[in-house]
């Protein structure tokens, strides 16, 4: 698995790597169909069985395919943008959620609930993502802006930007919380948990085109993320629009973080541990990273978000807090095994 | 500062009793002056015909009607205590809660009786109406009201008993679904109507639950009360459980979107509750109930 002892990363290893982690994708999205609380095989689907009764088809495809769709679809974006901001910002505690989005969307979101925004008919349950959304780009272009010192982003002024918009925002949202009623302050509270919901299929064909074009057009940045490795100067000499790439970065991963907030709420650790998970494994070339950071971050959500499903039943867990018991311990551990091979090490 | 001579005075009050007190209601001198800070606790108190004692109320006290014009004291969980003191509290009736504990000390060391009642469970709430009655020196209205409670509640268990034993799904929350589970009142008013929570083993009085399961348990009844916005949809109607129609529960018509105000919160309402439970999981035997019963009135927005 240590690509770094094997030679540069060549067209044939790159491919074969890719499609060695797609397999690992393709095996979770079949164990995260085939397992859930309804007893329904995914033997059922196989074209020569007898069609799907009522119940089967509504526990299969109305409920079970497309909440684990959107979950390799979140994972996969969280995992993007982790690995690209790491890149960017040069630090290893970067996360989808440095920038402030996370902030902004979880003050859009609370007030959504509070202002009873639901949304109906063909937009039922769209009324929070859609504020959630709103609160993340607004989060995005107030923290650009205050952040351009002299027409210049610098990191140092991004990281801190963020931190403390991020901090600004969730005493807003605690003072909402002390206002709220009861039955808000539980809507509120499971919002901010994360949880995958089972939108409509129609709303996934909407969404998946859009996090998967961010994720090519970061993917397009490899190259340059490979040259910030040297620092900003270094990589301003060996020919990297530096200004360019920070601008576009920061805009192409706040916007698909935005949208798997705004649909999933907060999930924390997936956009933080498999990139360096990645890193350890993969070596540090982003050319690599970052496809395999969308198959493998959509695999890891989609088997968390199996166990958030299943474990307690007929009850099921908010994914974040999954994510978090199982990814942290096993992060920690590996660390441990593998200090100074690290990619930032 | 003005804050601060009247919160003296007023602790002064409390700390030498009744002949501080004089000085602003002598006619009261010696009448317990309560606040009622939980819902549940306001009903019972003016249920025990103690309204005329009460001084100021919680937050989240929505009703009776008369007593909305009284000042408020914060949530039942964070007590405004100046407040309380400068109303010169003898008494705080509220809801037994963990958060509230260290307020709750705080007000009896400043000589304040605090009465933490539980009512999440039937039982609970006969309890609690037994130990007001006692502490407010109301003991025989307490005992009768609360023996007629029991028996209307009785009387519904043996008229239901004999009706089919129906799966019941008690909806509070949409995305993720959240439901009533063992232990929650709406639990018991499931079971007293002859019903069967389909989420009966879950572990917690509200869960988080799984949609899966629930599709796959086959609910017969759903009482939905999901939606709390005022001139959401109400009624026996299937709502977005329409999506779902090989539910009997959609089948059969017995998808009921109700205001969650109807049975959120158990109290003195508790008869007029269950009974409402038991009409929506045998309307044809019981009768459907009318709108009015699951439509609030307007005044208690």
């Amino acid at each position: 698995m240590t690509r770094r002892r094997s030679g540069p990363l060549t067209r044939a290893r790159l491919a074969s790597r890719l499609i060695g982690l797609a397999s690992l994708l393709a095996a979770a999205l079949l164990v995260g169909l085939a397992n859930g609380a309804g007893e329904v095989s995914l033997a059922r689907w196989l074209p020569w069985t007898p069609p799907l009764d009522p119940i089967e088809r509504a526990i299969l495809i109305d409920v079970r395919l497309p909440r684990v769709l959107l979950a390799a679809l979140v994972g996969g974006a969280l995992t993007v943008a982790g690995v690209a901001f790491q890149a960017l910002l040069r630090n290893p505690l970067a996360d989808p959620y440095v920038l402030g989005v996370s902030g902004g969307a979880s003050l859009g979101g609370v007030v959504a609930v509070v202002l009873g925004v639901g949304g109906s008919g063909a937009l039922a349950g769209l009324g929070v993502p859609a504020f959630a959304f709103g609160g993340a780009l607004g989060a995005l272009l107030l923290i650009e802006r205050i952040a351009t010192i002299g027409g210049r982003l610098t990191v140092y002024t991004v990281l801190l930007t963020g931190a403390i918009f991020n901090a600004t925002t969730a005493a807003g949202i605690y003072l909402i919380q002390s206002l709220a009623s009861l039955e808000e302050l539980h809507a509120i509270v499971f919002y901010l948990m994360g949880h995958i919901p089972s939108l409509p299929l129609a709303a996934l064909a909407l969404l998946a085109p859009v996090l998967i074009l961010g994720v090519l057009a970061l993917w397009s940045l490899a190259r340059s993320f490979n040259a910030l490795a040297l620092g900003e100067e270094g990589a301003t000499q060996v020919g990297v629009d530096v200004r360019r790439v920070k601008r576009q970065t920061i805009l192409l991963g706040s916007l698909i973080t935005a949208l798997a907030v705004s649909l999933a709420g907060l999930i924390g650790f997936v956009g933080l541990i498999v990139p360096h998970l990645l890193r350890l494994a993969l070596g540090p070339d982003h050319r690599l990273l970052i496809p395999a950071g969308f198959l493998c971050g959509a695999a890891f959500l989609v088997l968390a978000d199996l166990i958030a499903r299943v474990l307690v039943l007929p009850a099921e867990l908010p994914v974040g807090v999954v994510t978090a018991l199982i990814g942290g311990p096993f992060f920690l551990m590996l660390l441990r095994s593998h200090r100074g091979a690290h990619g930032f090490a | 500062m003005l804050g601060r001579c009247a919160l003296a005075v007023a602790a002064l009050a409390v700390a030498c009793g009744p002949d501080a007190n004089e000085r602003t209601k002598p006619d009261r001198a010696t009448e317990p002056r309560i606040v009622a800070l939980a819902p549940a606790a306001s009903e019972m108190l003016v249920a025990l015909g103690a309204e005329d004692r009460i001084v100021g109320i919680g937050n989240w006290v929505r009703e009776p009607e008369q007593l909305l014009r009284l000042p408020r004291v914060g949530a039942y969980d964070t007590p405004n205590i100046e407040r309380l003191i400068e109303l010169g509290a003898t008494l705080v009736v509220t809801a037994d809660s963990q958060a509230a504990a260290a307020a709750h000390a705080r007000l009896e060391s400043l000589g304040v009786s605090v009465l933490a009642l539980n009512t999440d469970t039937h039982e609970g709430i006969f309890r609690s109406l037994a130990r007001l009655g006692a502490a407010i020196g109301r003991e025989a209205r307490a005992r009768e009201l609360g023996g007629t409670m029991r028996r209307e509640i009785d009387r519904l268990r043996v008229e239901s008993a004999t009706l089919p034993r129906r799966r019941v799904l008690v909806v509070v929350g949409r995305d993720p679904l959240y439901a009533a589970g063992p232990g929650s009142h709406l639990d018991e008013m499931i079971r007293v109507a002859g019903g069967v929570n389909v989420l009966e083993d879950a572990t917690s009085s509200y869960v988080q639950a799984s949609r899966e399961s629930v599709l796959a348990r086959m609910p017969e009844v759903i009482i939905d009360l999901s939606d709390n916005r005022p001139g959401a949809l109400r009624g026996r109607q299937a709502g977005e459980w329409v999506h779902f129609d090989f539910l009997p529960a959609v089948v059969e018509n017995r998808v009921w979107l109700v205001d969650p105000q109807r049975l959120a919160i158990p109290g003195m309402r508790l008869v007029e509750m269950s009974r409402l439970v038991a009409r929506l999981v045998h309307p044809e035997a019981l009768g459907a109930p009318d709108p009015h019963e699951w439509l609030v009135p307007a005044t208690r927005r």
